[in-house]
């Protein structure tokens, strides 16, 4: 079974000079590690046009549109960490977390990962990781949901 | 207190984008507003993280609370929003 958190996709020391450019390195891990299509990119830009992924404690959690659902090969993740920030309409943005999931899964992996983000010091570690094994460590808990059929 | 139980109505349950738009609509309320699910805990709805912790999916009954001046019509508004498919402008 595949890791939904491949290490290839973790990468900390990341820069953008804004939040296009953060979501495009972001989705192009996943296109990297093979769990996405290269189209993917655009429909997460789509999706970040038509609302905002920022979810608070300086993550954003950028993902594709409904659409781009058939261009995901399979559940992944991509953590990128801007350590100069981003600018994410105003809100200093360190940590993307990138989500591709073709499934209902990813109520369950956001639902997951927001749990993790609300414990403050668990988010501050992520917010400051340097070291990959410290975000397979602290996001380690992710799994890939395996479905109620 | 008055109360609000509403079944999420989003394809995709109450996650990224349905959320968004309902924290964001809770964030505007006059009113301090809780959303929980079952008997778990209350959380504060205008937070994006504790709504999207609920984990609720599409037919998910949520409990929304408040209370003080507006509160009734705040939670007509964001149950009204929680009932409708938020995700159904999204190609």
């Amino acid at each position: 079974m595949s890791e939904l958190l491949d290490r290839r996709a973790i990468r900390l020391a990341e820069k953008a000079a804004d939040k296009t450019e953060a979501i495009r390195r972001t989705g192009q891990a996943l296109v990297e590690i093979g769990a996405v299509e290269p189209g993917y990119v655009d429909t997460m830009l789509a999706r970040e046009q038509s609302i905002s992924t920022y979810v608070g404690e300086g993550v954003a959690i950028p993902h594709g549109t409904l659409g781009g659902k058939q261009l995901v090969n399979r559940d992944a993740l991509s953590v990128l960490r801007f350590p100069e920030t981003v600018d994410w309409d105003g809100e200093p943005v360190t940590l993307c977390v990138g989500i591709a999931a073709n499934g209902d899964g990813h109520v369950e992996l956001l639902a997951a990962l927001a749990e993790i983000l609300l414990d403050e010091d668990a988010a501050r570690e992520l917010r400051e990781a340097t070291d990959p094994d410290t975000v397979i460590r602290l996001l380690g808990a992710l799994k890939e949901e395996d479905s109620n059929s | 207190m008055p109360t609000r139980t509403v079944a999420v109505g989003s394809a995709s349950g109450l996650h990224a984008r349905p959320a968004k738009i309902f924290v964001e609509a809770a964030a505007k309320a006059p009113v301090k507003v809780t959303i929980r699910v079952g008997e778990k805990k209350p959380v504060p709805a205008r937070s994006m993280l504790s709504v999207l912790a609920l984990g609720a999916k599409q037919g998910t009954e949520v409990i929304l609370e408040a209370d003080g001046d507006g509160a009734d019509q705040a939670l007509d508004g964001l149950a009204a929003l929680l009932a409708k498919d938020l995700d159904a402008d999204d190609a």
